[in-house]
C-alpha cells in the first residue's frame, strides 16, 4: 500500500508540476502574446505603462527565471487576486471549504440516491419499479445541472424567494442556514450524476447477483438482505467507486464553476469565474496553478482509497 | 426526435426574421388584439403559440424561438465539428499507442492520463481565455476572440483522453489475433495494417461512442459560454440564452425555459440514440460506456 501510495503522490505532483507549465506558457510565454500589452493595462495602456510592467514583472529576463519567479510568488501567496482585493492564495483558501463542502454533499446525496435506486431496480429486476426508475434515471441523466441549476436558482431562490438567491453560511456558524444556502446547489450538481449512478451501479450489481457465491450464499439459508448487503453489494460496489472518485475529483474544476456561479456561493468556481473575467494575467496563471493542486490532490487521494478498498488495483499502473 | 436534431438545420425557413433583429417597438395581433411586442415597461411578452413570436420575445423584441432555434444550431455545429475533432486526434493516437506499445504506448498513455486528469470544463475555460486572450494568428488559422473555432477546438481536444484510451485498450486486444499476425506475415508495412485491418474493427466501438460524446459537447459548449469562455452573447448558443434567461427570470421566465427544454430535448434525444446504437452495436454490453458522463 505504502509503495503505492507513494509512487501515486509523485505521479500528482508531477501532474501539477507539467499543469503549471503549460498554464505559464498558455498565458505568459508563447511569443504571438506580449504579457506587458496585458499587464500595462490592456487597451487602454500606452508604452509607458508598459514599459513599467514589463521592468515591474521582469519581463526581459530569461523565460524559465519570469517562470521560477511567477510560481515562488503564487506559492508564496505573493500575488494579488482580481481588484486588488489581496493575496489571492488567502482568497483561494477561503474559497476552498464553500466548494469542499457543495462537493461533498453533492457527492452524497449522488451515491445515497444511486446506489439505493440500483437496489429497488435489482430487487424488482425486470417488473415495473426497475423500469420505472430506469427511465426517470435516463431523464435525470439528460439534465445537465447547468440547466437544472438555473431553473431552480430562478424559480425556487429568485421568483418565489424560498430559498436563499446568494451567500454562504460557514457549517460552524449556523449548520441550518449551512444547509438552507447550499441545498438547491447540491441538488442541482448531484442529479445527472444520481441519474448516472443508478444505471452503473445497477448493472454492476446485476453482475453479482448471478454470481456463484451469492447463489451458494443462498443456498446456505442466508436471508435475501443478508445475502445482498452482504455478498452483492459488497463486491457489486466496487466498479462504480473508480468512477466516483474520478467524478468528484473532476467536480472542483467542473460543476463547482457554474453550480457556484448561479447560486452565488463565494466558492473556487465563483472566484475562477472573476478572475478569469478580468484578464489579469498573474492571478489567472496562479489560479490555475491552485485549482491543478487541488483536483490532482483529490485525484490521488480518490484513487488511494478505491485501492484500499480492491487491493486487486494496487499491482495495475500508477494512474490506473 | 431526428426532427429536433434536424431543426436546426431548416432554421432558415421557419424564421420570419433573423435571431438578433429587434422588434421593440412591433405590435401584433393575438385573438384579435393589438399587443406591444415589448410592452411599455419593458416586458416582453411570453408564448403565443402561434405564427410568430412562438415562444415570445425577448427584452429586444426579438423572437425567442428563432433565437433558440439558430442557437441550437451554434451548439450542435459546434458539438460536431469538435468530436470531428477529437477522433481525428483520438484514433490515429491510440492506434499508433496499442499497435507499438512499448515507449511509444507509455508516452501517449501517460499524456492522455494527463489531461484526463483534469476536468473538461476547467481545461475548457483555461484553454478558451488563453486563446481569447491573444487572438490574432495562431498557425493557419486567424482567430478572433468571438470565433467560433475556439469552442470547437477546446472541446475537441478536451475530450481526446475520453475516446483515445477505450479505443486504446481495444487495439492491444486486437493485434494478438492471428489475423493481424497473418497480415503482418504477408508484408504489410505498419501504416497499412493499422488503416486497413484494425481501424474497420473499431468502427463499432467509434459509433457507439460518438453520440454520447456529441451530447457531452453540447453541454460542455453551453456551460462554457455560460461562463463567458465560447459563443460571446449576442450571438445565440443555448449557454448565452440561458445565461440571458437566468438573469430576467423574475419577469419572463419563458427566456429562460425555452432554451432550458431545448438542450435537454437535444441530450435526451442524443442519449437515446446512443442507448439504441450500443444495443445493436454491443449486445453483450462488453463496452465500457461510464467513463463520459458528468461535466
Amino acid at each position: 500500500m505504502i509503495p503505492y501510495a507513494a509512487r501515486r503522490l509523485g505521479w500528482a505532483l508531477f501532474s501539477a508540476w507539467v499543469a503549471s507549465i503549460v498554464a505559464f506558457v498558455l498565458f505568459w510565454a508563447i511569443p504571438n502574446v506580449d504579457p506587458s500589452f496585458h499587464l500595462g493595462g490592456g487597451q487602454r495602456g500606452t508604452d509607458e505603462t508598459r514599459a513599467r510592467a514589463a521592468e515591474e514583472y521582469g519581463l526581459d529576463d530569461p523565460l524559465p527565471v519570469q517562470y521560477v519567479r511567477l510560481m515562488r510568488g503564487i506559492v508564496d501567496g505573493d500575488v494579488e487576486c482580481f481588484y486588488g482585493c489581496g493575496s489571492l492564495r488567502t482568497a483561494f483558501l477561503d474559497a476552498l471549504p464553500v466548494t469542499f463542502w457543495l462537493v461533498i454533499g453533492a457527492g452524497a446525496i449522488a451515491i445515497g440516491t444511486g446506489v439505493l435506486l440500483a437496489l429497488v431496480c435489482v430487487r424488482h429486476r425486470g417488473r415495473w419499479p426497475d423500469r420505472a426508475i430506469m427511465a426517470a434515471a435516463t431523464m435525470a441523466y439528460s439534465v445537465p445541472s447547468l440547466v437544472l441549476a438555473a431553473v431552480l436558482w430562478a424559480f425556487l431562490a429568485n421568483k418565489w424567494g424560498i430559498f436563499p438567491e446568494e451567500g454562504y453560511v460557514g457549517l460552524t456558524e449556523n449548520p441550518i442556514e449551512w444547509f438552507w444556502h447550499l441545498l438547491l446547489p447540491w441538488i442541482a450538481a448531484a442529479m445527472p450524476f444520481a441519474g448516472a449512478y443508478v444505471q452503473v451501479v445497477r448493472s454492476s450489481l446485476l453482475h453479482e447477483v448471478d454470481a456463484d457465491w451469492v447463489r451458494t450464499a443462498r443456498a446456505k439459508g442466508l436471508s435475501e438482505t443478508r445475502v445482498m448487503r452482504r455478498h452483492v453489494l459488497r463486491n457489486g460496489l466496487i466498479p462504480p467507486t473508480n468512477i466516483w472518485g474520478l467524478d468528484f475529483s473532476h467536480a472542483f474544476g467542473g460543476f463547482a464553476l457554474y453550480v457556484e456561479v448561479i447560486f452565488g456561493l463565494p466558492g473556487i468556481g465563483s472566484l475562477t469565474a472573476e478572475t478569469l473575467g478580468g484578464f489579469d494575467l498573474p492571478p489567472i496563471v496562479g489560479l490555475a496553478v491552485y485549482l491543478a493542486i487541488v483536483v490532482v490532490l483529490a485525484n490521488a487521494v480518490v484513487d488511494l482509497i478505491v485501492v484500499w478498498l480492491d487491493p486487486r488495483l494496487r499491482r495495475a499502473g500508477v494512474a490506473r | 426526435m431526428l426532427a429536433f436534431l434536424a431543426a436546426p438545420l431548416y432554421a432558415d425557413w421557419v424564421a420570419h426574421t433573423t435571431p438578433s433583429e429587434n422588434h421593440l417597438t412591433d405590435r401584433i395581433t393575438i385573438d384579435g388584439k393589438q399587443t406591444d411586442v415589448v410592452s411599455l415597461d419593458g416586458i416582453p411578452i411570453g408564448p403565443t403559440w402561434g405564427g410568430s413570436f412562438f415562444l415570445g420575445a425577448d427584452e429586444n423584441g426579438r423572437d425567442v424561438m428563432v433565437r433558440v432555434l439558430y442557437g441550437g444550431r451554434a451548439s450542435l455545429v459546434i458539438g460536431a465539428s469538435a468530436i470531428a475533432l477529437t477522433l481525428l486526434c483520438a484514433i490515429p493516437l491510440a492506434l499508433v499507442a496499442g499497435y507499438f506499445r512499448g515507449r511509444t504506448d507509455a508516452l501517449v498513455s501517460r499524456l492522455l492520463d494527463l489531461i484526463w486528469s483534469f476536468p473538461a470544463l476547467l481545461l475548457g475555460v483555461l484553454l478558451s481565455t488563453a486563446i481569447s486572450l491573444r487572438g490574432g494568428q495562431i498557425g493557419p488559422f486567424t482567430i478572433t476572440s468571438g470565433s467560433k473555432l475556439i469552442p470547437i477546438a477546446v472541446i475537441g481536444l478536451v475530450y481526446v483522453p475520453y475516446v483515445a484510451r477505450p479505443l486504446r485498450g481495444q487495439v492491444l486486444a486486437l493485434r494478438e489475433q492471428s489475423f493481424v499476425e497473418a497480415a503482418r506475415a504477408s508484408g504489410l508495412g505498419s501504416v497499412r495494417l493499422m488503416v486497413s485491418e484494425l481501424l474497420p474493427h473499431l468502427w463499432s466501438t467509434i459509433l457507439a461512442l460518438a453520440p454520447l460524446l456529441f451530447a457531452n459537447a453540447v453541454v460542455l459548449e453551453a456551460a462554457l459560454s455560460f461562463l463567458g469562455a465560447g459563443i460571446d452573447p449576442p450571438e445565440p448558443s443555448f449557454g448565452t440564452l440561458i445565461d440571458a434567461g437566468v438573469d430576467n427570470v423574475a419577469l419572463s421566465p419563458h427566456l429562460l425555459l425555452a432554451p432550458s427544454i431545448a438542450l435537454v430535448l437535444v441530450v435526451l434525444s442524443l442519449s437515446g440514440l446512443s442507448e439504441g446504437l450500443r444495443r445493436t452495436l454491443d449486445p453483450h454490453d462488453k463496452l465500457a460506456l461510464d467513463v463520459i458522463h458528468g461535466q
